[in-house]
């Protein structure tokens, strides 16, 4: 076929596929995208919607501040975790920001290698939510420790104590599993960005600016093989990041299938954890989107059709969190052992009934209603969905720990679990850690990837390859 | 005294267009040392420059050693260093050693697949002779720009500059090294 015919066949290929579906409205082009996105970096004023929930985040992590300080001065005992319910907020907090963590490395790393456009525009603000996920649930393990201070104990190092981690516990799994995801996710970030931080440098007027913008692009030009590089760099590192989506969830899941508790030791922990990091990472991305969106006014980059896809996704993956629920009750049922089953009816009839069926209701109920498209493309009904499934999904873990904990083999050991103003204070502090941290990032870095929107501009798609 | 020896013609395109036919014209009138600098990946450009990079070899080879390092990391204090006996099994019990195993594999990989791509970009390098070129700033947004360079064998900087006019550019520099 000569050449010709068959980049006018691609370019014809290129539009079907293309099809009805508006990733970029009409009128945005390389020079207004360039300038709305670095001008949201340059200008020194911001928005109110910005000024506000950036407020809030430092009003709460204040609060968080002050709650670290009480408990490292205290000790475990300001929490409500006791002998029973030796996990309790703590974990079940870590368990959550992990799994919204997820949802942004989902974004950058499979969607990436199976070339789905849709994600290039709202790539940055997920990944922005994935760091300050792992941030938020670092946190917790170490501060769960007691004696916070010495957490590298937990780090195989040569030292005068002689001692050494168990490298059979799954704990110690943990600690490397999150070490690695925590610097794939920041490289994986930074090397997409800097790009764009040579775009926003170019705009730079302020000479401060300039030379900030200057050092962190590393001396970006835009060279032919600069891109090459680029493209097959992010590749791999977006394949190197493939795997980790479902293994760094895995190994959360691992801390708990491993023990004998009843409730939790079950092989279809792996898949649930996972399912369940994507649900409610994909709706906090959703979340942070929407709120951007209306904030920026980004309406013409990140349309109707962004959120139809969000939105099918949290609706797939709360499906699949249906089927896992009426599996393992299945499991434990035919299985025949009492105790698992006991944990089962504890769960939907005992004290803690109604963290379950605010679970029910809001992780796995509400997510039915975006079966319709008017709901996953209103982003105020979108924004609520999500809300309630972050909620829920929150509900989940924490009737994960107390339920099986509290109501284990032994009726004579059994005890009850109540949240003291400790917990909650380092439960709201944390969503404060994490606003303020999200909003500080889409604030200071180009919050939408110039380069891979760029690509999706009409004239960019022949590459004027046309003649 | 001669003028010294400058790096290159630069000549600024206002699509990516005119700068695949720029390029198709270079090639064709027998320029090889160039380069072309673009607000986004060209995929027709990408076919015509040849460009050479060890980053998947490079990052494949730490990958391993990040798995040997590992793997031998948990036997060593595990069966040597540390030896405990956990409910009387096996002090190399390497089925329990997997995942720390792959976690340092991908740790390893990751980092030199970073430390590789930003490397044979040339990266970093805060200062280019393109720099110098006023409307330069444009290439992040959208300026493109093709620059022969001086090592060139056909470098001359007459007919080089007449060959670059003839393209119908918005500009044609020359690109001094200081």
């Amino acid at each position: 076929m000569p050449i010709d015919e068959k980049e006018r066949l691609q370019a014809r290929i290129r539009r079907i596929g293309a099809g009805d579906v508006v990733l970029v409205r009409p009128g945005v082009t390389s020079e207004s995208l360039t300038s709305h996105i670095a001008g949201v970096i340059l200008q020194p004023n911001v928005p109110l919607f910005w000024l506000t929930m950036f407020g809030i985040g430092i009003i709460a992590l204040c609060m968080f501040v002050i709650a670290v300080a009480i408990l490292l001065d205290v000790g475990i005992g300001e929490l409500g975790t006791n002998i029973p319910v030796g996990w309790a907020f703590p974990i079940a907090n870590y368990v959550w920001w992990i799994e919204i963590a997820v949802g942004g490395s989902l974004l950058s790393s499979i969607l990436h290698l199976t070339n789905q456009k849709w994600r290039n525009s709202i790539n940055r603000i997920a990944e922005a939510v994935t760091l300050a996920g792992i941030m938020c649930a670092s946190l917790y393990p170490v501060l769960h420790l007691g004696r916070a201070w010495i957490f590298y104990w937990t780090l195989p190092y040569p030292n005068t104590l002689t001692i050494q981690p168990n490298f059979r516990s799954p704990l110690i799994w943990d600690v490397f599993g999150i070490f690695t995801y925590a610097a794939a996710s920041v490289l994986f970030w930074y090397l997409d960005m800097i790009p764009d931080l040579a775009a926003v440098r170019d705009r730079a007027e302020n000479r401060i600016a300039y030379l900030i913008f200057g050092v962190l692009a590393l001396g970006w030009q835009g060279s032919s093989k600069q891109w090459r590089m680029q493209e097959k760099g992010s590749l791999l590192l977006a394949g190197i990041l493939t795997p980790l989506v479902f293994t760094v969830h895995t190994v959360v899941s691992f801390d708990f299938a491993i023990a004998l508790v009843p409730g939790w030791h079950s092989t279809i922990f792996p898949p649930y954890f996972v399912d369940g990091a994507i649900l409610a990472g994909i709706s906090m991305v959703s979340m942070i989107t929407i709120a951007l969106r209306s904030a920026f006014s980004f309406e013409n980059i990140i349309t109707d059709q962004h959120l139809n896809n969000l939105g099918k996704i949290i609706l797939t993956t709360s499906v699949f969190l249906f089927y896992i629920y009426c599996f393992d009750s299945f499991t434990n049922w035919y299985g025949g052992n009492p105790y698992e089953q006991y944990t089962d009816r504890f769960r939907v009839f005992g004290n803690y009934a109604w963290v379950f069926w605010t679970f029910v209701a809001f992780g796995i109920a509400a997510p039915q209603l975006l079966w319709w498209k008017r709901n996953r493309t209103d982003p105020r009904a979108l924004f609520v969905i999500s809300l309630l499934v972050v909620i829920g999904m929150w509900e989940e873990r924490y009737m994960l720990m107390v339920v099986s904990l509290s109501h284990d083999f032994m009726p004579s050991a059994w005890a009850n679990f109540a949240a003291t103003a400790e917990d909650n204070a380092l439960l709201y502090g944390s969503c404060g850690l994490f606003l303020a941290m999200v909003f500080l990032l889409v604030r200071l870095f180009p919050m939408v990837p110039l380069h891979s929107v760029r690509q999706l501009l009409p004239h960019a798609q022949n590459g004027g390859a046309i003649e | 005294m001669t003028r010294p020896r400058p790096y290159g013609m630069a000549a600024e395109f206002d699509d990516a267009g005119a700068l695949v036919r720029a390029v198709r014209k270079a090639r064709a009138a027998g320029y090889r040392r160039f380069e072309t600098y673009s607000p986004h990946p060209i995929e027709e450009i990408d076919q015509v420059m040849q460009h050479w990079d060890m980053i998947a070899p490079i990052g494949f080879v730490s990958a391993l050693t990040g798995g040997v390092i590992g793997f031998y990391m948990q036997y060593f204090i595990a069966a040597d260093v540390y030896p405990t006996n956990i409910g009387g099994r096996p002090l190399n019990s390497w089925q329990a050693f997997v995942v720390i195993t792959f976690a340092l594999t991908v740790l390893f990989g990751l980092i030199a697949v970073f430390g590789a791509t930003v490397f044979f970009q040339g990266m970093p390098s805060l200062y280019h002779p393109l720099f110098k070129i006023p409307s330069f700033r444009r290439a992040s947004s959208n300026g493109y720009f093709l620059c022969i360079e001086s090592w060139d064998e056909q470098f001359q900087p007459i007919d080089t500059s007449r060959f670059l006019q003839s393209l119908y550019p918005i500009n044609v520099w020359e690109v001094d090294y200081e």
